[in-house]
């Protein structure tokens, strides 16, 4: 049993971990994980809402 | 890997590019960095000798849109160009290899030293930094290391030079510019949402060429690219000098193409050369399209307020104006006449700097003291 990570995955947008747990040469289970975090949520709150499209196209 | 051995000119020519076309390549470059014609000749003779820098293209809290404007450069022969003079060794985005091998190529370029980092996204510091890690290291601990034996470090997106959207209030992942953490290597910051790949190109040529980063203001921006206000080469400024002003979306203003400034354009409180270099391929700017400037390649624009209409009680007369000599004097009765509001007194500063101008010469007596001196 053995567990592979690849990160980074590249040629996508955005940041991705991807972990497997391979047995006898067959995945068993996979973890992804996105590891990079703005909080785009909390930083709308509160504002114009005119602004939420300038904020949110740029996720 | 030929990256150390062959010079521009040749690999250029090798991926289809003729001379005649390198040379105007050249003049472009020229032009772009606001370099007499004659520069051209000197960028053409040291492209053509130079080797490929190895970049290290580095993504943190980003959108990748900076990315998207690097791979989508579409002005003359600017693509390949840019593709193929830098010799871009770690990309996440684009780059063939994954995980330990992407890892891999990143450090055998940094152990050689000499390249260039190009960083797009802010920095998070809080928590230790764990709002972005990439292969189980936080991005300062990554930038860190791959500043270390870097030549330069280029800053592209507001993001990665100003912080950015992560940064905007209340900033939860206290995110940082790479100004913030990198202290002893040149910082140049291309700054806009995204940057504009014509810049970066242009910023990159000049580095091959003079070996050293463009001349830069006091926000470590290129002064070819961000010298000028937008409002000072806006197409809509003559409607502005009018006051003529678009009040709301689709009004008979708005049709006519008037000044956006009431509907919160930051051009005359941004400095950026869009009106000039435009996007997509030349093709329109956010202004000419009917949409005000967001003033994207300011610091905290975020906290401007898209549509707040823009403070210009500093505003002055043009950045392209002869400076004005002389003591500053009291607005004459002609130009006072029309001040109305807030927009008025941007005119008026304008209007006053060049009237001074032109009364003192129509009147020369009415200057009073400062003439004795000026007579000396
Ligand atoms: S306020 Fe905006 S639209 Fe109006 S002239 Fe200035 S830059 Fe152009």
């Amino acid at each position: 049993m053995a567990k592979i990570a690849i990160d980074p995955i590249t040629r996508i947008e955005g940041h991705l971990r991807i972990e497997v747990q391979v047995d006898g040469g067959a995945v068993t289970d996979a973890w992804s994980s996105s590891t990079m975090f703005r909080g785009i949520e909390l930083i709308l709150k509160g504002r114009d809402p005119r602004e939420a499209w300038a904020l949110t196209q740029r996720i | 890997m030929n990256r150390f051995t062959e010079g521009l000119e040749s690999h250029l020519a090798r991926q289809g590019m003729s001379r005649r076309e390198f040379l105007k390549f050249s003049a472009l470059m020229a032009a772009a960095l606001a370099l007499p014609k004659r520069y051209a000749t000197q960028i053409a003779e040291s492209l053509a000798a130079v080797k490929r820098p190895p970049v290290i293209w580095l993504e943190f809290q980003d959108c990748a849109g900076c990315s998207e404007s690097f791979l989508r450069a579409s002005r003359p022969t600017a693509a390949e160009v840019v593709l193929d003079v830098l010799s871009v060794d770690y990309h996440e985005t684009i780059m063939a290899a994954s995980g330990n091998l992407a890892e891999e190529a990143k450090k055998q370029t940094i152990d050689a030293g000499g390249h260039l980092v190009i960083v797009e996204g802010s920095i998070p510091t809080a928590e230790d930094g764990i709002y972005c890690c990439i292969g189980g290291r936080t991005a300062v601990d990554i930038l860190n290391e791959a500043v270390s034996s870097a030549a330069a470090v280029i800053a592209v997106g507001s993001c990665a030079a100003f912080g950015g959207i992560p940064k905007a209030a209340p900033n939860p992942t206290g995110a940082v510019s790479t100004l913030d953490l990198v202290k002893d290597k040149p910082v140049l910051n291309l700054p806009g949402c995204p940057y504009n790949v014509v810049n970066l190109t242009a910023t990159v040529v000049h580095f091959l060429t003079f070996g050293e980063l463009p001349a830069m203001d006091q926000l470590n921006r290129p002064l070819f690219a961000y010298g000028a206000r937008i409002h000072d080469n806006c197409e809509r400024r003559g409607h502005f000098d009018a006051g003529e002003f678009a009040l709301q979306w689709g009004d008979e203003g708005h049709r006519k193409g008037w000044c956006l400034y009431r509907l919160g354009c930051k051009g005359p409180v941004a400095f950026h050369n869009c009106p000039s270099v435009r996007w997509n391929d030349g093709a329109n700017w956010p202004v000419g399209s009917g949409h005000g400037c967001i003033g994207c390649s300011e610091p905290d624009f975020w906290e401007m307020g898209l549509y707040n209409v823009a403070d210009i009680q500093k505003f002055g007369a043009p950045s392209t104006f002869a400076p004005v000599v002389g003591p500053v004097q009291t607005i004459a009765p002609p130009t006072a006449a029309l001040i109305g509001g807030l927009t008025g007194l941007a005119i008026g500063a304008a209007g006053t700097a060049a009237y001074m101008q032109l009364s003192k010469k129509d009147h020369p007596d009415e200057s009073g003291g400062n003439n004795s001196e000026e007579k000396k």
